[in-house]
């Protein structure tokens, strides 16, 4: 061990020491020098910013213009979760933006189609570097997804201030396309209803069609497991009903008994627990087996809609139910079961969660506006202006899979149609949105 | 200049006197006793719960506190014997929650399960003890072994990176999606003892833990084995001298902490019916706490230590938290949990069973 | 026994070792196909319709075993054959299997995707030999690579330059698009969407070759005559004018990735003085990044639950302060712990200042699970740090004055009594130190910087939510000081680098990114236990081991821990 002494001096002092420090203050005086010189000319030659008024070819924009070479590819960036837990929620939204290319042949005015998907995991500092990176990209036109509110809070303004819009296609928080929402936020729309739209719709679900009076919420911690709660739960005390508790867990709780045996002693008609899929399972199954809580309805959230979510919660979710936009084929677009087959025949399995149609028409969006906006000049470039991209997509409706497309000035742009839906068997592989689970609510 | 010219520069805290530290640990007794207190009488002032209810409470924690028992053994005898925090052990215990799931599933499907229960579970907790046997050993073959002389944290890094990969191994092979674990009719059933209805399944669980931790205490206390296994968590330098061969003593702690692990993995699945990559990093944490608990390196300390965390975060939420009042009591099970865990090391440094080693070694 | 029969032995034990370190690629190879790394790569390009990532995986793994097996004198060649036949068997058996029987309801990534790649289309009965002969080749290239110096030294530098640029073309691409002219038509050669082009492999081949040709001749001599430190300065500086260059010249993703490298150096910094100087092993150190963020973030944000709303330049110092005193008040109840147990009691603080900011219970205060938003970003008179290059360099000042402090801490009295509180705490307090004070110090400075990590975090974000402090945060920097070299400030630059950067840059690849961060963990640990770049000290200290562990190397099993 060293000898604690008090002062400094035979490190710094020795005499055959000096030389070498010397000469290392002499290497790191130049390089030091160097850097700050070339950091300097590097910072005053760097290109301008992009969101400048550009004029290129025959397009002139007020935020700049993306030339795309001819036969070069059109460059849409993608952001998902695709790594850790909730991995099936962005893969399958991922899966829903290939189908809408393969729709189209993969080629969209003569240039083929490219998406450059990053994994966000599901995190604001995840979204903040891939939105980053995507914006750095002077190709990327646009951006689809992500699937967390948490990545959108941050990611949508970086993407914005490049002058790319990023269509959300599972991402649910009000907050992102509410009117006090900012310029940050302009470039930002949705394919996805918003958690106020369906938080009031479960309420209703509980008041009017299951005549409950009292209900006690559960959440995981999660943004959107806490909004969407919080407001079921405002809305349910604005329709007469009574909350008695609003419950918490962690999302890697297995003992969910302790907190079911709380609640069974509160006697709740309902428990509604949008939750995900891991903890959602094991709240169902514990609650089958907890004494007091045999007649209570048990109501959860769109993120169940998966088979993953049947594996995981086993005989326990017959007779399940969830709430969800309503994907009747008279309320869903006419063309979702042909999307459904398509689905099956290219990834050898059912939709995997909820959030594919949405991510589809979000694609499909782009896809349009960026048909209406583009010219080509005589040697077969492509120019898309920013501006006129980010309108035109605010312009744009559709009929959708997923329901009718138009968006509001604030980027709101699917309809809302509320219904509940209940699981009828067990067995993953019957996992049929529509069928499995089918729709009980509105009849 | 020398030792004795610091010494008088800077005074040496006295510890007759009462000090700035002192009081900031009495506050904290004290507001822990009190919240202690507080919630408990607000929750009988309540009266919110059943005697049922109370029973329940206490029966699940019994049951989380008896596969915690077990998965701490792992850590308790491992660290005896090598001083290292064997992070992975959690995920030990997912290995052999797996393996047990690739044969139980077909085992319930084809009905052998249901019909045969006794040799069912025999051939899923057999291969599942295989498996994690196996992976543990091979653990501490590749990963391990080579920092017997390191000292530092070298190992413990190391210990983290087989769970980083362990973890994302089996991810990568089986998917990262939740399987789902049988549920044959006659583990569902309960029955009743003076009145409160038990659930088979958990006097199952805690049953058979403590038949295996009384086996594990009589090889470690009687077995040739077992006595080398203690000589070595004494003293390892004089354990060889005396001609103990330590590198056999290893292999042997980690087979038997591999085997609690697959029994306490197949257990966990089936009372939490769930498996999926991630599911031994949480209770390999709290069971870590546990062996702490207990007193790290004591055998029964884990056992104590793990039932007694089980309790706690059963109990605790509804005694404690829901009595003051506060909101959501249950996502503050972990705080409860940590809570109790740092009261112990700091007015118990050595668990409740341990020997003085958190002071004087490591 | 005669010589002949000595060396008959010794020849058949090197034959047996070859045979294994093969087998013990080809495991490798294995896994990686089973946990399905070997398809994800093999879906993308390294050179367009010739060679994708995931065939040169395999060529390097049965390369590199034919190289490890090929050490001895005597029969190289043939030694690295047999070894890259060994490390391609198990794919080879495992692609029949496949064809076999149909592994994909257990295995899920055992697809007939993996089998075409495995066979290129053949039949299995074909695809197998044909696999294990390209095996055979590759380890014989391994060898006499490894046999033959002028040969590697004429092959490699080209060869990794093309597997560089196409391991990274989405990077490079990223970083060559934003400009125009010659770069861009060069971009063009080289470069399709997808990697590199043919043409453009041989022309990255045969210019490195020769700029290395040429270089290799000139520095050669003056390169060796150097004295290793000064060498590792020269690299130093360089890597430093990197750092420093590369955002501005790179863009704004490379700027964001090295931002995130920057906040794990200041944390680095900031755990090193406890874990590295004063050996106060602390895994709960993402409380303090907490601290800083979140009183950064209701000190400044535009949010109903801020308590003030001060410039983010008033703020920072306020919460690095508050960060001083959580960490203070952390280290009063664990004075007394000591080693493992205070990992394990350290961990237990930074888990319950995690619950409790998610909770209900603090939701009114800390916003809960829905964070804090709307946090501004800071401003220089009326320009806003607002790109990631502007806030990578704040970050850069912050850390150049954190390693600055933390430099002269070292060297200072306080800094040389923590080294004595590491090495032995009784001895320490015999010697008139006061353990309080010192440990307090340490835990407070400590956190001073995670502190003002968090702070930048939160403005960097303009959001915080619970969901960025996890137990996670607190193994990678505690990971990374280690990886890097424990109480050496070059070395946690380093760590950040390697293990938070290098992730960040192979984001496509980041389904995997656990998987590799904890191989590299283990091997790092087995490779080098002392880090990438050790301290002085620790250097000694870990050479003395050696030399005592030379001197009983008879009882070497034994556990030795301090």
């Amino acid at each position: 061990m060293k000898t604690p002494t008090r002062s400094r001096m035979p490190e710094r002092m020795t005499g055959f020491r000096m030389p070498e420090s010397m000469t290392r203050s002499r290497t790191l005086r130049r390089i030091l020098l160097a850097t700050t010189l070339a950091t300097t000319a590097l910072a005053v030659a760097r290109p301008a910013p992009a969101n400048a008024a550009q004029t290129l070819g025959p397009v002139t924009d007020e935020i700049g213009v993306i030339r795309i070479p001819k036969n070069a590819p059109i460059q849409i960036g993608g952001m998902w979760v695709l790594s850790g837990a909730d991995t099936a929620l962005g893969l399958d939204e991922k899966r829903g933006v290939e189908l809408a290319f393969k729709t189209v042949g993969g080629k969209l005015l003569g240039h083929p189609l490219k998406l450059n998907a990053e994994d966000d995991q599901c995190n604001a500092e995840g979204g903040q570097t891939a939105a980053t990176k995507l914006a750095a990209n002077p190709q990327t036109v646009v951006v689809l997804g992500p699937a967390c509110s948490s990545v959108a809070t941050p990611g949508a303004p970086i993407l914005w201030q490049a002058g790319i819009v990023d269509i959300g296609t599972a991402c649910t928080a009000p907050a992102l396309t509410a009117p006090n929402r900012g310029p940050q936020y302009a470039g930002f729309v949705r394919t996805v209803f918003s958690d106020s739209e369906q938080g009031k719709a479960d309420a209703t679900y509980a008041r009017e069609g299951l005549k409950a009076a009292t209900v006690v919420t559960v959440h995981d911690g999660s943004p959107y497991a806490q909004q969407l709660q919080q407001v079921m739960a405002d809305n349910f005390t604005k329709l007469g009903g009574k909350v008695l508790s609003q419950e918490a867990v962690s999302p890697n709780d297995v003992d969910m008994h302790p907190l079911l045996t709380k609640i069974a002693s509160e006697k709740p008609d309902l428990i509604y627990f949008p939750l995900f899929t891991a903890a959602a399972a094991q709240v169902l199954r514990q609650a089958k087996e907890t004494p007091g809580l045999e007649k209570t309805v048990l109501l959860g959230g769109g993120s169940l809609a998966s088979a993953a979510f049947i594996e995981a919660a086993g005989p326990s979710v017959v007779g399940f139910r969830i709430g969800y936009p309503d994907i009747s084929a008279d309320a869903m677009g006419k063309d979702y079961p042909n999307f459904v087959a398509e689905y099956k025949k290219t990834y050898n399995e059912g939709p995997i969660s909820g959030y594919h149609a949405n991510a589809y028409d979000g694609a499909m969006l782009a896809m349009k506006a960026i048909e209406k906006v583009a010219k080509t000049d005589s040697a077969g470039n492509l120019y898309i202006g920013k501006k006129a991209l980010r309108d035109a997509i605010f312009d744009t409706k559709f009929e959708g899979i997923s329901g009718p497309i138009a968006c509001d000035a604030n980027g709101q742009c699917a309809q809302f149609k509320p219904s509940v839906l209940e699981f009828t068997s067990a067995d993953p592989k019957t996992y049929d949105l529509g069928k499995n689970p089918k729709k009980i609510w509105p009849k | 200049m020398s030792g004795a010219q610091l010494a008088r520069s800077q005074p040496r805290i006295s510890v007759g006197r009462v000090s700035p530290v002192d009081i900031v640990l009495w506050s904290l007794r004290i507001l822990v006793l009190f919240v202690v207190f507080a919630g408990t009488i607000g929750a009988i002032v309540k009266d919110r719960y059943t005697a049922a209810q109370w029973f329940d409470f206490v029966m699940f924690g019994l049951t989380i506190g008896a596969i915690y028992a077990q998965i701490a053994l792992g850590y308790t005898m491992v660290y005896g014997v090598l001083r290292l925090i064997n992070f992975a052990h959690g995920d030990i215990v997912m290995c052999g929650a797996f393996a047990g799931y690739f044969v139980a599933s077909p085992l319930d499907r084809s009905g052998f399960l249901t019909d045969h229960p006794v040799i069912g579970m025999a051939a899923i907790l057999a291969v599942a003890v295989a498996t994690s046997t196996g992976i543990a050993l091979l653990t501490e073959r590749i990963a391990y072994r080579p920092f017997r002389r390191v000292a530092g944290s070298g190992p413990l890094i190391a210990a983290i990176g087989v769970s980083f990969f362990l973890e994302q191994t089996f991810r990568g092979m089986f998917g990262s999606s939740v399987k789902s674990y049988p549920a044959p009719a006659w583990q569902r059933s309960t029955f009743e003892v003076w009145g409160f209805n038990v659930p088979r399944i958990d006097v199952l669980v805690i049953g058979l833990a403590i038949v295996f931790m009384a086996g594990l205490y009589l090889i470690v206390q009687r077995t040739k084995m077992g006595t080398a296994m203690r000589a070595v968590a004494e003293d390892a330098e004089a354990a060889a001298l005396m001609g103990i061969d330590v590198n056999k003593v290893v292999v042997f702690t980690f087979v038997l902490g591999g085997a609690m692990a697959g029994i306490a993995g197949v257990f966990y699945a089936f009372v939490y019916k769930q498996v999926y990559f991630f599911m031994g990093f949480t209770p390999g944490i709290k069971a870590f706490g546990a062996a702490v608990l207990g007193g790290i390196g004591s055998i029964p300390g884990a056992m104590i230590g793990g039932v007694f965390l089980g309790l706690v975060e059963s109990v605790g939420p509804s005694l404690f938290l829901d009595g003051l009042g506060i909101p959501a009591p249950y996502q503050l099970r972990d705080l409860i949990a940590f809570t109790l865990l740092i009261m112990v090391l700091i007015f118990r440094p050595n668990g409740i069973f341990g020997e003085r080693m958190a002071k004087q070694r490591a | 026994m005669t010589a002949v029969e000595h060396g008959r032995a010794g020849a058949a034990l090197a034959w047996r070792r070859a045979a294994l370190v093969g087998l013990g690629f080809g495991a490798g190879a294995l896994h990686l196909a089973a946990v399905g790394v070997l398809l994800m790569l093999h879906q993308r390009w390294i050179v367009i319709d010739t060679l994708s990532l995931g065939q040169a995986t395999v060529l390097l793994l049965a390369g590199g075993a034919g190289a490890m097996a090929a050490r001895d004198a005597d029969a190289r060649l043939a030694r690295g054959a047999l070894a890259g036949l060994c490390a391609t068997l198990p794919l080879a058996l495992l692609s029949l299997a496949m064809d076999a029987v149909t592994l994909q309801p257990i295995f899920i990534v055992l697809t007939p995707d993996l089998q075409a790649m495995l066979t290129l289309g053949m039949p299995p009965l074909l695809a197998a030999p044909a696999l294990l002969l390209v095996g055979v080749a590759a380890g014989l290239l391994g060898a006499a690579l490894r046999a033959i110096p002028a040969l590697s030294r004429a092959l490699l530098p080209g060869a990794i330059a093309v597997l560089i640029a196409g391991v990274f073309q989405e990077l490079i691409q990223l970083m060559l698009q934003q400009y125009e002219g010659p770069v861009g038509e060069a971009r063009d050669f080289v470069y399709t969407w997808e990697g590199l082009t043919q043409q453009g492999a041989v022309t990255v081949f045969v210019v490195v070759t020769l700029i290395a040709q040429l270089a290799g001749r000139a520095a050669r001599g003056r390169v060796a005559a150097m004295e290793p430190a000064r060498r590792r300065q020269i690299w130093a500086g360089i890597a430093l004018a990197a750092i420093v260059i590369l955002p501005a010249a790179a863009g704004s993703y490379i700027g964001q990735v090295l931002m995130l490298v920057g906040l794990y150096i200041l944390m680095g910094i900031g755990l090193n003085l406890e874990v590295g100087l004063a050996g106060l092993l602390d895994l709960g150190f993402v409380a303090f990044f907490a601290v800083g963020a979140y009183s950064t973030a209701l000190l400044t944000a535009d949010a109903p639950n801020a308590l003030m709303h001060l410039s983010y330049w008033a703020a920072m110092p306020i919460s690095v302060l508050l960060a001083v005193c959580v960490g203070v008040l952390f280290g009063l109840p664990v004075l007394g712990v000591r080693g493992d147990y205070l990992a394990v009691a350290t961990m237990g603080l930074g888990e319950i200042v995690r619950v409790i900011v998610l909770s209900d219970f603090g939701a009114p205060l800390l916003g809960g699970a829905q964070g804090v938003l709307h946090i501004p970003k800071p401003q220089i008179g009326s320009y806003t740090l607002s790109s990631p290059v502007a806030l990578f360099y704040l970050t850069l000042v912050a850390a150049a004055i954190a390693a600055f402090i933390a430099w002269r801490l070292e060297n200072s009295r306080l800094g040389r009594a923590w080294m004595a509180l590491r090495d032995d705490e009784d001895v320490a307090q015999a010697l008139g130190i006061n353990l309080v004070r010192s440990k307090l110090l340490a835990y407070g400075l400590g956190a001073a910087f995670a502190g003002l990590a968090g702070s930048i975090f939160a403005t960097m974000l303009s959001s915080v939510y619970p969901s960025s402090f996890q137990l996670l945060i607190s193994i990678n920097v505690l990971a990374l000081i280690i990886v890097g070299g424990m109480g050496s400030l070059p070395g946690v630059v380093l760590g950040s680098v390697v293990l938070i950067g290098l992730p960040e840059l192979l984001r496509e690849f980041g389904e995997y990114r656990y998987l590799f961060y904890g191989a590299v963990l283990v091997v790092m640990m087995r490779l080098r236990p002392e880090g990438l770049w050790p301290s002085d000290v620790r250097q000694r200290e870990l050479h003395a081991g050696d030399e005592t562990a030379a001197l009983d190397a008879g009882a070497d099993l034994l556990p030795a821990r301090e």
